[in-house]
C-alpha cells in the first residue's frame, strides 16, 4: 500500500487547509513586514502503540493519539510560540495571533540567515502500515522473551517485555517558502529481568530500535539478544561486589556507554548555550579540549537509527557535524536561531519533543569515532580499574562543565585481566578537562542499540550515543567499597 | 468555565455510554483542559512568550471482562471518539484477560468532592506584561546583587488553569479546578577561572502567595555565589547534610519504591517490609492529598476514589505503600488512595546551623546529579557538589565528587531532623543530616 501524498494535500486531507489558508495564518504570524520576523508551522499527526507483556501477562494495551500543531515567531534572539491540540484554520489564526504578540517586545532585526541548501534525506524509506496491525504477532515476541529469559537460569522471577511503535507525520510549513513533510516511524522494544536468591535482588535490562517496522526485532534473532543480556545482567549482579571509590583507570566498552560523550561534550556544544556564554565549553572553538585520540561526531543522517531525522523539526536537513577532530573543538550544533545570530546558520540539529514546544539545538546521533586498539590490548593494559559495560544514563551541569554517568554493573580488571563482577557505580569528570585523559581507543566503534532519550528544558528526544572501547585515566567512581 | 466543566462532563458521559453501547462491561474517561502562559526574560529583555490557549487531553480504559485496553487522545470529536473506543474494543477482543484488571469497587469511590481551595482565578487579570514585568524584576534582583553575577540563563514567569474531568461506569462523575504560577531565575557567576550556575524558583496555587521577585531573585544570587571557587573534594567517609531540596529528592526517591505496582512487582527494597524498621525512629513520612491549596492536593485520584492523610512511615517504622486498586487487589489488600500527593517529612527541632553545628567534618549538599539510584536494592550512587563543613560552619564549596550508600542504611542512619519544612513543592523535606557516606574524589 503505497500512497504518494504532497505536504498540502496530506494537510488538506487531514485538516481541510487550504494553501492559502496556510499562507494567511503565516502572515498573521509575521505581522508588518518590517520586523524582519521568521515563522513557521508544526504540524504533528501520529500513533504510538504501547505493549507490556509483565509476570506472565499481556497488560492494558495502549494507544495514543497525537495531533496538533504549533505556530512559532522568531525576531533576532526573541520567540513567541502557541499551539493548538485540535487543528483547523480558526484556531490556528489564534495560535498565530498569540506567537505575533512577540512582535510588541521586538526591535526590527535583520531577516535570520538561511544555511547552506541541503538535500532531504530520505532515511527511513517504509511504505507499509505500522500502526493496528493485528496483536498475536506481537504478542508472541513479547512471550518469546518472556520464555528465553526464564530458559536463561531458574533464578529469573520476572520478566517485563514492552514494545511501544510510532508512526507520526510532520509537516513544517516556513515564512521563508518551505512545504515539508517527513513520515517517521520509530519502534523500541525493552526487557527487564528480576532475579531472586535469598534475599538478594537485582534487576537487568536491556533494549533498542529505530526508525524502523516491528520486523526488525525478529532480524538477526535481535529480540533474542535483548533477552539474553538482560537475563546475564541480573544474574550477574546477584553475585556482585560493592563498587570501588575514588580514583581509578576506567575502560568502557563499545556502543551505549557512548553516554559519556553525550553528556560530556554534546551538551556543552549546543548552540544555545554557547551564544549566550552560559557553557564551560564558550568560546573555546579551536582549543585543545581532548586527547589527539578523540574525534566526535554528531550525525542525524545514519539510515534507520533512533536518533535519525530526515529533517530537523524545523524542516532543515540534519547533517554530518563534527564537534572535536583530534581534540579540538571545531563546531557547536545549531537550530535556525541560535546558528543564525551567530553567523554560522543551521547544523540540522533544531528539534523539540511535539508541537506543544519550541526547538532548541540537540543532539542527534553523537559518537566518538573509532581508533587503532583492539578492545583486549586495552583491558590488558590496566593493572586495576573498572571495566564498565552497561549503563543507565547521565547529567551534566553546562556552566561548570561537572558531568556524570552512571554504571549499572562493572567488572573488576586486575593485572590485565576481567575479574569480579561489581555493582553500579556513578562515574563523574569534568567536561573540557577529562576527555584530555582518554589514553586508548578501540577500532570497534558502534552506535548503541537504539534505546536512549535526551532530557533538555523538559522536552525529550529520541537520541543515539556511540563509542568504540576505550581508555580513561583518572575516572572518579562513586562506589561504597575501598 | 462553568460552561466548558458542563460540556466536558457531558463528553466524558457520552464515551462512558458509546463503550457500553459497543460492548465494553465498564469503562472510565479522565479529560484534562488548560490555558497556560509562559513568560521568560533574559539579560533585561523579553525572551520568549509561550501560550497554550486551549490545551487538552483525554484518556479512555474500556474493560471486556477482565481485558483493559487504554488509549489516549486529544481530538475531543464525537466521532473521533467514537471511533477509539471502537478500536480499544476490538484490541481487547484480542488481548487476554488480567483476573486483578477492573474498576475500583464502589465502595471505594469518593462520596464527596470537597474544594481543596486548588484555583485562584485572580491570575486572568495579570496582563502579559505585569508577567513580564515580574520575571525582569526578579532577574535584576540577581544581576544586581554582586558584580560576579554577571551572565544569566533566565527568569520566567508562568500561569496556568486547568479543568480536570473523570468519569467511569460505576456511576462516579467528578470535576475540579486547579491553578498554578511559578517564579524562576537561573544565572551565572564568574570569579578568575571558576563559571557556576544557580537559580531559585516559588511556586504556588494563588498568586498571592508566590514569593516576591526580589527575594527570588537574591536566593539565587546567593545559591550562585557561594559556588564559586569550589575544589574537587576527596574520598573519605563522612557525615552529609541534605539540604531541604535535596532531602526532598531523596523522598521522592523513597516513595518512588513505596508503590503498589513496585512491591507487586517485587522491584522495590521495600518489599516484605510493612511493619519493619526502615528510618530512624524520629522519621515520619506523610502524604496529604487534602492539605488546602496544597500542589499535589486534590479532591479524588485518577480512578475517582477520595483523597486522604496517608503515614507511610511512622517513627521509623513502614506503615504503608501508594496503592491503587490494581497493586491492591494484586497485593490481596485495599486501595489507599493511589499516588502520592502533598509529601513531606516531619519537622523536628533544630534549625539548619544547628544541624550543621553537630558535623566536625562533612557535607552540606547542594546539588546531585546522575540517574544512580536503583529502587530494586537502594544502592544509590551519584555525582555531587555543595559546601564542605568544617568544625561545624560551612567552609568552602566542592565539587566533582560522589556520594554513595545505600537509601535504606541512610535512612536509618539519619542523626538529625531540621525544622525548617517549607512546601516548595508538592515532595518537602526539613534539613537532614545523614550520619555517613562514602565520598568519592580526588
Amino acid at each position: 500500500m503505497k500512497e504518494l501524498t504532497t505536504p498540502s494535500q496530506y494537510l488538506s486531507k487531514t485538516f481541510g487547509l487550504t494553501p492559502a489558508q496556510l499562507e494567511k495564518v503565516l502572515g498573521i504570524a509575521i505581522g508588518s513586514r518590517d520586523k524582519g520576523a521568521f515563522s513557521d508551522i508544526y504540524f504533528q499527526v501520529g500513533t504510538t502503540e504501547g505493549l507490556v507483556y509483565d509476570q506472565g501477562i499481556l497488560k492494558n494495551p495502549s494507544r495514543s493519539d497525537v495531533s496538533g500543531a504549533g505556530v512559532r515567531v522568531v525576531i533576532g534572539d526573541k520567540t513567541g510560540y502557541s499551539y493548538t491540540d485540535h487543528v483547523n484554520f480558526r484556531n490556528l489564526t489564534t495560535a498565530a495571533r498569540n506567537a505575533a504578540t512577540i512582535a510588541l517586545h521586538s526591535q526590527a532585526v535583520e531577516p535570520v540567515q538561511v544555511g547552506p541548501a541541503r538535500k532531504p534525506h530520505n532515511l527511513y524509506p517504509l511504505e507499509g502500515v505500522l500502526i493496528g496491525l493485528p496483536l498475536q504477532e506481537k504478542v508472541d515476541l513479547l512471550m518469546m522473551i518472556d520464555k528465553e529469559c526464564r530458559k536463561y537460569d531458574p533464578r529469573i522471577k520476572n520478566v517485563t517485555a514492552s514494545l511501544s511503535i510510532q508512526d507520526e507525520t510532520v509537516v513544517i510549513v516556513t515564512s521563508l517558502g518551505d512545504l515539508i513533510l517527513d513520515r517517521r516511524p520509530l519502534v523500541r522494544l525493552g526487557v527487564s529481568c528480576l532475579a531472586e536468591e535469598g534475599s538478594r535482588r537485582e534487576t537487568g535490562s536491556s533494549s533498542g530500535g529505530g526508525r524502523v517496522d516491528f520486523e526488525f526485532f525478529l532480524e538477526d534473532d535481535r529480540w533474542k539478544k535483548h533477552a539474553q543480556k538482560a537475563a546475564s545482567e541480573a544474574i550477574g549482579l546477584l553475585s556482585a561486589v560493592e563498587a570501588p571509590a575514588g580514583e581509578m583507570t576506567v575502560v568502557l566498552g563499545n556502543g551505549w556507554p557512548g553516554v559519556l560523550i553525550h553528556e560530556a561534550v554534546g551538551h556543552g556544544l549546543e548552540g544555545d548555550f554557547n551564544r549566550k556564554g552560559t557553557s564551560a565549553f564558550s568560546k573555546m572553538i579551536g582549543q585543545k579540549v581532548a586527547s589527539d585520540l578523540c574525534t566526535i561526531i554528531d550525525d542525524g543522517t545514519v539510515p534507520g537509527r533512533r536518533g535519525s531525522l530526515n529533517i530537523d523539526d524545523e524542516g532543515v536537513p540534519t547533517g554530518n557535524t563534527v564537534l572535536i577532530e583530534k581534540g579540538v573543538l571545531k563546531g557547536y550544533l545549531q537550530d535556525r536561531t541560535n546558528g543564525g545570530l551567530m553567523r554560522q546558520g543551521s547544523t540540522g540539529n533544531g528539534r523539540r519533543e511535539s508541537y506543544r514546544n519550541v526547538p532548541m539545538p540537540r543532539m542527534t546521533n553523537t559518537y566518538l569515532a573509532g581508533g587503532q586498539s583492539t578492545p583486549e590490548e586495552i583491558i590488558k593494559s590496566v593493572k586495576r580499574g573498572l571495566y564498565a559495560v552497561t549503563f543507565g544514563g547521565g547529567q551534566v551541569d553546562i556552566t561548570n562543565g561537572d558531568y556524570t554517568f552512571s554504571a549499572t554493573s562493572a567488572i573488576l580488571i586486575e593485572d590485565g585481566k576481567l575479574t569480579k563482577a561489581v555493582k553500579g557505580a556513578t562515574l563523574i569528570g569534568n567536561g573540557p578537562k577529562s576527555l584530555h585523559n582518554v589514553s586508548m581507543v578501540g577500532n570497534d566503534m558502534a552506535l548503541d542499540e537504539g534505546t536512549g532519550t535526551c532530557g533538555k528544558r523538559g522536552q525529550s528526544v529520541p537520541v543515539g550515543v556511540g563509542m568504540p572501547t576505550i581508555r580513561i585515566d583518572g575516572v572518579t567512581v562513586g562506589g561504597t567499597g575501598r | 468555565m462553568k460552561n466548558d466543566k458542563a460540556r466536558l462532563e457531558a463528553l466524558a458521559q457520552f464515551v462512558i455510554g458509546e463503550a457500553k453501547r459497543l460492548g465494553a462491561t465498564d469503562s472510565d474517561v479522565s479529560i484534562s483542559t488548560w490555558s497556560s502562559v509562559d513568560t521568560t526574560v533574559r539579560m533585561g529583555d523579553v525572551e520568549k512568550l509561550e501560550t497554550a490557549a486551549q490545551g487538552r487531553s483525554l484518556t479512555v480504559r474500556v474493560f471486556v471482562g477482565k481485558v483493559v485496553t487504554t488509549a489516549n487522545t486529544s481530538d475531543f470529536t464525537r466521532r473521533a471518539l467514537t471511533k477509539v473506543v471502537r478500536s480499544l474494543i476490538v484490541v481487547a477482543k484480542a488481548a487476554q484477560p488480567d483476573e486483578f484488571a477492573g474498576l475500583p469497587d464502589k465502595e471505594d469511590l469518593a462520596s464527596l468532592i470537597p474544594d481543596l481551595d486548588l484555583a485562584d482565578t485572580s491570575m486572568s487579570k495579570l496582563s502579559v506584561a505585569d508577567k513580564i514585568a515580574m520575571a525582569k524584576s526578579c532577574e535584576s534582583a540577581a544581576l544586581g546583587f554582586d558584580t560576579r553575577i554577571n551572565n544569566s540563563q533566565g527568569a520566567s514567569f508562568s500561569d496556568s488553569f486547568g479543568l480536570t474531568v473523570y468519569a467511569n461506569s460505576r456511576g462516579f462523575l467528578g470535576s475540579y479546578n486547579g491553578s498554578r504560577c511559578s517564579l524562576s531565575c537561573s544565572i551565572i557567576a564568574q570569579q578568575g577561572d571558576s563559571m557556576q550556575t544557580d537559580g531559585w524558583h516559588t511556586s504556588n496555587r494563588k498568586l498571592a502567595n508566590l514569593g516576591s521577585p526580589d527575594s527570588i531573585g537574591q536566593e539565587a544570587a546567593r545559591r550562585v555565589l557561594r559556588r564559586l571557587g569550589a575544589v574537587r573534594g576527596s574520598s573519605q567517609e563522612v557525615p552529609v547534610v541534605f539540604d531541604p531540596v535535596m532531602a526532598a529528592q531523596l523522598l521522592g526517591q523513597f516513595a518512588g519504591v513505596a508503590y503498589g505496582s513496585a512491591i507487586h512487582r517485587r522491584t522495590s527494597f521495600l518489599v516484605d517490609k510493612l511493619g519493619e524498621q526502615v528510618a530512624c525512629p524520629e522519621l515520619t513520612i506523610i502524604d496529604d492529598g487534602l492539605m488546602p491549596g496544597g500542589l499535589g492536593s486534590r479532591p479524588f485520584n485518577g480512578e475517582g476514589q477520595a483523597s486522604r492523610q496517608r503515614t507511610i512511615v511512622d517513627n521509623g517504622v513502614l506503615a504503608s505503600y501508594f496503592l491503587d486498586s490494581y497493586s491492591a487487589r494484586k497485593l490481596g489488600t485495599k486501595p489507599n488512595g493511589g499516588s502520592q500527593t502533598n509529601l513531606y517529612i516531619k519537622p523536628g527541632t533544630k534549625t539548619p546551623e544547628e544541624i550543621i553545628k553537630t558535623v566536625k567534618n562533612g557535607l552540606y549538599l547542594t546539588h546531585v546529579s546522575g540517574p544512580g539510584f536503583n529502587g530494586v536494592t537502594g544502592d544509590y550512587s551519584r555525582g555531587a557538589s555543595g559546601i564542605w563543613i568544617e568544625n561545624g560552619e560551612l567552609a568552602y564549596p566542592v565539587q566533582e565528587i560522589t556520594i554513595a550508600g545505600n537509601v535504606l542504611a541512610m535512612l536509618k542512619s539519619v542523626e538529625e531532623i531540621g525544622n525548617d519544612l517549607e512546601f516548595r513543592s508538592s515532595v518537602a523535606s526539613p534539613t537532614l543530616k545523614i550520619g555517613s557516606m562514602m565520598i568519592a574524589g580526588k
